[in-house]
């Protein structure tokens, strides 16, 4: 089931500013474990799960479900593109791409290149800047300008693959493999009795510096909001105290961002339940969901789940499904324990 | 024939305010619109909200009367001014440049030798106001003033070149805005805001406080009409520009269609922006309380942050049109 709806997640087309459509596969997933569905201004999705509790307490899951990409800038004169980044995008990774322009209709186009033949010497060991770089849709300027206009956003155009064992690669893992999370723990919760209102946010604007997740935390204002998101992966080239490894669970966050009794509630359960966990330190600004939420009105006790991911902010990011069950799992068994609780207590320092 | 207010417009540009000192700005512009709007207010932050009644949706329009600026970190026993920036203020626009204190104190920027050009750094500069003394300087200034450039306002045909024009040209839009609307459809909060230069601080509080329902922040943004300048498809003169983009906000698409709309049914020349660095109080807004539905009207200017600022006549009066166009829709 999780595998299915990370690959419909990350087929979709939802570039920063723009997540609608990726907003209705959320939906189509969600609606069946959720009591409410609500959009924001923002264009955020909210998946609501009452809890039992009469005056319950109130906890945001967000992750966001945005992507990074292209926009328009220029049309040149002989109908080929010019391009400019939303979020980090590494221009590295760019040459021969094949991406989507979403025109008055999806148009398809390649990032063109240079022939090695005749590059020159001191060219082949640079990489290309972005602002030299063009995108080809095979049409004349006239023709061009009938489908694009300034300001399109542009996709990379990638299906998801299946590699061995449970990993999976495609583009925008970062971060729908945290809104499959958030799946994966409102469908434990169908099974399960809790006291607290369940928000399972799924967030815009995230990579250009979490402008959804502000808003919708305002507007929701819970007592505790947990981020899911994605974390460095250890590869050969990366050093192993920077990094967590794939298919070891989770990640938890712990630092100033993140308030330290819901870390200590999250290992806690992990232990109980035997979940697999790792430790994630992060000292100053996590750059998630989690360090907009935290300073929203009068605070918010947050914590911060991390999908360990390889090859971030490129196409071929790459997750173990295991990792996701696992975070799932632990978010639900998370808000059961808190039944009861009297959370004011809880979160006292 | 150029509708343009040309006494107005020299006023709101050879005022002095940059970030944080706005006061003197902030009573012309209060004293220009008092008979124009229903109530007028100032925030705890000092933004001047002036609010034109109506029944309908509640929108708040925002132009920064702060400029950029500097201030005097030390003075030293022959009187010269060491100094540091006030927002985004290149040590290569401000060299040998004259600056005006509160008091019309006046200065000019010099340096320290250099090896080489690039070395340049405003660490590397100082402020010279014709004294031979610490204690003759400090009769007229103190650490801690602030100063901004001073430069005179010129009106050449269709172009305006000054000081500041980010962003009292978007006041001045604003303030011809206000006076342009006699019965309006919807509740208009013109909000004049401080500290946009460093970090949209003024706006942010600002939104909290009016809460609208949509957000039009008028500002300047940059072109790609000079020699061999940097690839972007905006012209000076080819009308307002409807921003799709830049480092503080994606403009909500709704709010641009609307704009886009309004500029086509009314033939108001526009183009559409895609600012690649620099922010704007839109970024604020849109992310205040549960969101705001946002957008920018931003007037083409060569050279933003320069003693000499420039845009055209023409777009002025395009972006004025598409703003009132738009706040009786």
């Amino acid at each position: 089931m999780v595998r299915e709806l990370l690959k419909e997640l990350v087929e979709t087309h939802g570039l920063t500013g723009y997540e609608s459509e990726t907003a209705k596969i959320v939906e189509k997933y969600f609606r069946p474990y959720s009591d409410e569905i609500k959009l924001d201004k923002m264009g955020s999705l909210s998946a609501i799960k009452k809890g039992k509790s009469q005056n319950p307490n109130r906890i945001m899951l967000a992750a966001h479900m945005d992507e990074i990409g292209l926009m328009v800038k220029k049309i040149d004169e002989k109908g080929f593109i010019q391009f400019t980044n939303v979020g980090g995008v590494d221009q590295r990774t760019l040459l021969t791409q094949e991406v989507i322009i979403h025109g008055k209709e999806d148009l398809f186009g390649v990032i063109g290149s240079k022939p090695p033949h005749i590059l020159e010497a001191s060219e082949r060991k640079k990489s290309v800047k972005m602002e030299d770089m063009l995108i080809d849709v095979g049409l004349s300027k006239e023709e061009a300008e009938k489908y694009i206009s300034l300001g399109d956003p542009i996709t990379i155009r990638r299906k998801m693959l299946n590699l061995q064992d449970d990993m999976v690669a495609g583009k925008a893992l970062d971060d729908r493999a945290g809104v499959a999370v958030m799946y994966e723990c409102l469908r434990e919760l169908s099974n399960m009795n809790h006291d607290c209102d369940v928000y399972a946010v799924a967030t815009v604007q995230e990579e250009v510096g979490y402008r959804g997740a502000i808003p919708a935390a305002f507007n929701i204002s819970p007592d505790i909001g947990i981020a899911i998101d994605v974390g460095f992966a250890s590869t050969p080239e990366l050093s192993k105290d920077d990094t967590a490894d794939l298919g070891k669970g989770p990640a938890i966050g712990f630092g100033a961002n993140i308030h330290p009794k819901v870390y200590d509630r999250l290992i806690k359960i992990a232990k109980e339940y035997n979940i697999p966990w790792q430790q994630d330190i992060c000292p100053g600004a996590t750059g998630t969901d989690a360090w907009g939420m935290q300073v929203t009105r009068c605070g918010v006790a947050t914590g911060l789940l991390s999908i360990p991911l390889r090859y971030m902010h490129t196409s071929v990011e790459t997750v173990d499904i295991n990792d996701i069950k696992n975070a799932g799992k632990l978010l639900a068994y998370f808000i059961v324990s808190l039944n009861g609780e009297d959370l004011e207590g809880m979160l006292c320092y | 024939m150029s509708k343009i207010n040309n006494d107005l417009l020299k006023k709101l540009l050879e005022t002095f305010g940059p970030s944080g000192n706005e006061e003197t700005i902030r009573e012309i512009i209060r004293e220009e619109i008092k008979d124009y709007a229903d109530e007028i207010k100032v925030d705890a932050l000092g933004n001047l909200i002036a609010i034109k009644k109506g029944q309908g949706k509640k929108i708040m329009v925002a132009g920064h009367m702060d400029e950029i600026g500097i201030m005097v970190s030390n003075i030293d026993e022959n009187g010269f001014l060491r100094f540091t920036n006030i927002g985004g203020v290149s040590p290569f626009t401000a060299l040998y440049q004259r600056v005006m204190f509160v008091d019309g104190t006046l200065g000019v920027v010099g340096m320290e030798k250099l090896d080489e050009m690039k070395d340049l750094a405003l660490s590397k500069m100082f402020i010279d106001i014709g004294v031979y003394s610490k204690e003759e300087a400090m009769k007229k200034v103190n650490v801690g003033d602030v100063a901004c450039f001073y430069t005179p306002f010129v009106q050449n045909g269709d172009y305006i070149m000054s000081k500041a024009l980010d962003d009292r040209i978007g006041c001045y839009v604003a303030i011809e805005a206000l006076k342009a609307l006699k019965d309006c459809a919807n509740e208009v909060y013109f909000v004049f805001t401080v500290q946009e230069e460093v970090g949209l601080r003024g706006a942010r509080t600002a939104a909290y406080g009016v809460d609208p329902d949509m957000g039009i922040a008028i500002d300047v943004t940059t072109t790609g009409d000079t020699p061999k300048c940097k690839t972007m498809d905006v012209k000076m003169g080819n009308g307002a520009a409807i921003k799709v983009k830049d480092s503080s906000i994606l403009t909500h698409p709704e709010v641009k269609k609307l704009m886009v709309e309004v500029a086509k049914e009314n033939n108001i020349p526009y183009q559409l922006e895609i600012l690649e660095a620099g922010g704007t109080d839109s970024g604020a807004i849109h992310i205040t309380r549960s969101g705001v539905p946002s957008g920018v009207i931003s007037i083409p200017c060569r050279y933003v942050h320069s003693p000499s600022e420039m845009v055209s006549v023409k777009d002025v009066e395009s972006a004025i049109e598409l703003l009132c166009k738009i706040l009786q829709k």
